[in-house]
């Protein structure tokens, strides 16, 4: 495993402004995470987890720090670079699993292809047989069970090949059965291909297949 | 076929918006369109009226009185009279006119022709060529018209010229004022002769138009030619051409005052006659248009609606595709082009139904039947108001929904939606 970090968050801080209340999310977080690294993120509800994410995601903008994910700092991308950065080097799977209704499970995966216009329809394929779903490529998301729908989602989070995997409670939706075998998919999926899991979870099933866990309270970082 | 997926797919229950969207537009667009193409139909018979009409034109005319004309030299007929116009109108009491004005001088008068086996009456039509092709038309059959600068040339219609037994280059004599004759060559001969305003026809002579109650033919010399027959400078009558419509009435007031001391000169215009047949008709495509702004308002405020329903129903599609690294620009594009698609397709049909449906002629009622039947079209304007309408509909429905997403984060975006 590369020492260097691959993530750096250097006294970030992010604020919402929830009417005339201001909400802070994020205060003075600083994180280095390694390449390679599996990571735990975890705390209760509106500790700033998910803020965190989309931070790291460029979705959002921090009001203080500065955020480098490999040599790049992301900290201000335009609209413009934010969008190529999450395309070439972020995959994001989310709770709701996000899959285009109207698309097959593979134009789903197809779909982070469409920007760098190379569909490399044969990779997608491959990582949806990864997943297991090779023979259900054809089946749209309403047709698909939420723990199928969670496996397209990891498979297309994967079909640009990024140094980056962000997760953000990918078992919220699922049963337990499923959960777990999700946790050990998307774990081993990332540990095989040597990306960078970010993990936001709940779930006690993760607490064995990452390298590190790092606690979320009031906005604050605790590492475990 | 994924981006027609993503144009086309997605709209869930919105679906029923878009179709709605598409239907209310069709139905909007085909009555606009529907009314556009009776204003443009009216228009053009508008502008017909007006190039026949010619309401800028105000005539000068001089007394119509009967003179004496002599007779055949050989033969027994007595002298007679004939009704002809008299030339009392000065060609240096029309200069002033010249700067808010084009003076179209003439000289009109009958003339015996004798020849060999007989003689011929003929209208002869002294006129400054360059000026009065601007506003009568005549054909060429062979040879050429008049030059400002012809002595002694002419050019007559067919029949006159085969009344006479003269072709290109043949000659005839006209009797001048001083009792000579004058021989005149022959330079052309038309085919046809559309004289604008042109005298009464009172005598039997060559008439290419049988039956007509109007000169419709003649011989036609340069107005140099015709003061050297007439032995004097004075008109018979002219055309006074206003540089604009709304000149004309005071340029008729300019002639009233110039031939206040003149009886025997009389001035008519058509412009007031002109604007109270076409007042019905403008205020009837005044209404037609308004009908038309009215239902583009309204259509366009309803359907872009719609579309603003579909749109923010499909925030989703554009929070995913953004997380996934698509532009802001190629997020929106199937957005506004599902706009574009049901706006396009509801101003196709549109224009099918008026097309189909619509009338062919439409016929207006009373004094406005006097300016022709009208034939609504299909123009370059009613196809840009169907443009307008259609883009106005898609940029009126999205702008809303792209504001917002411009101005909040994508994360914020995406937790709206409950992402």
């Amino acid at each position: 495993m590369n020492q260097s970090p691959f993530i750096v968050l250097q006294s970030v801080s992010k604020a919402y402004r929830r009417g005339a209340t201001i909400v802070k999310a994020l205060h003075e977080v600083t994180l280095e995470i390694r390449k390679g690294e599996l990571v735990r993120l975890y705390g209760p509800s509106g500790s700033g987890k998910t803020t965190l994410l989309n931070l790291i995601a460029a979705l959002d903008y921090p009001e203080q720090g500065e955020i480098t994910v490999g040599d790049q700092n992301v900290t201000r991308l335009s609209r413009a670079d934010a969008a190529l950065y999450r395309n070439e080097r972020v995959g994001i799977v989310f709770q709701a699993y996000n899959l285009l209704p109207q698309l097959t499970a593979l134009e789903n995966v197809l779909l982070p292809m469409i920007p760098k216009a190379r569909l490399e329809r044969q990779r997608a394929v491959r990582l949806l047989e990864s997943v297991g779903l090779g023979s259900r490529s054809g089946h749209r998301p309403t047709q698909l069970s939420g723990g199928e729908q969670q496996r397209v989602a990891i498979a297309r989070a994967l079909a640009n090949d990024p140094d980056l995997v962000l997760a953000d409670e990918p078992t919220g939706n699922l049963d337990d059965e499923n959960a777990l075998m999700i946790m050990d998919l998307l774990c081993g999926s990332c540990r095989e291909r040597g990306k960078t899991l970010i993990l936001v979870t709940h779930d006690r099933s993760s607490v064995q297949l990452a390298d590190t866990a790092l606690e979320l309270r009031a906005g604050s970082l605790t590492k475990t | 076929m994924i981006w027609i997926k993503l144009i086309f797919g997605g709209t869930g229950r919105r679906s029923f918006e878009a179709i709605a969207a598409g239907v209310v537009l069709a139905i909007a667009i085909a009555i606009v369109v529907g009314s556009l193409m009776v204003v443009e139909g009216a228009r053009a018979a508008l502008s017909q009226a007006e190039r026949d009409d010619r309401p800028d034109i105000v005539r000068v005319t001089s007394r119509f009185n009967r003179a004496l004309f002599e007779t055949p030299r050989s033969g027994t007929l007595p002298p007679m009279t004939l009704p002809v116009y008299e030339p009392l109108i000065d060609p240096a009491q029309l200069a002033p006119m010249g700067n808010r004005a084009t003076v179209v001088a003439r000289q009109s008068f009958l003339r015996n022709v004798v020849f060999d086996e007989g003689f011929l009456n003929i209208y002869v039509f002294g006129i400054e060529p360059d000026l009065e092709w601007r506003i009568s038309k005549f054909s060429l059959s062979r040879g050429r018209f008049l030059r400002n600068d012809d002595r002694d040339a002419a050019v007559l219609d067919q029949l006159s010229a085969h009344a006479l037994g003269v072709d290109i280059g043949g000659s005839f004599p006209i009797r001048k004022a001083d009792d000579q004759d004058l021989s005149l060559t022959v330079v052309g001969i038309l085919e046809t002769v559309a004289l604008r305003d042109p005298p009464p026809r009172t005598v039997e002579a060559p008439s290419p138009i049988a039956d007509s109650s109007f000169v419709s033919g003649g011989v036609f010399v340069s107005l140099r030619t015709s003061e050297a027959i007439f032995g004097r400078p004075t008109l018979t009558d002219a055309l006074i051409v206003a540089r604009s419509l709304r000149d004309v009435p005071s340029v008729v007031d300019q002639l009233q005052e110039i031939f206040r001391l003149e009886p025997g000169v009389f001035i008519a215009e058509r412009y007031n006659q002109f604007f109270r047949k076409v007042h019905d008709f403008t205020l009837t495509l005044g209404l037609f248009t308004g009908i038309s702004a009215a239902t583009t308002l309204l259509a366009v405020a309803f359907a872009s609606n719609l579309l603003h329903d579909v749109y923010a129903d499909r925030r989703r599609q554009f929070g995913v595709l953004t997380v996934l690294g698509f532009s802001a620009t190629w997020s929106l594009a199937p957005d506004v082009a599902l706009g574009l698609a049901t706006a396009s397709l509801g101003a196709i049909v549109a224009y099918l139904m008026a097309a189909m449906l619509g009338p062919k002629q439409f016929a207006m009622p009373s004094l406005m039947a006097d300016l022709g039947v009208v034939e609504p079209r299909f123009d370059g304007l009613v196809f840009a108001a169907m443009v307008i309408i259609t883009a106005t509909v898609v940029v009126l429905g999205i702008v809303p929904t792209a504001l917002q997403l411009r101005r909040a984060s994508i994360a914020r975006t995406l937790s709206d939606d409950g992402l």
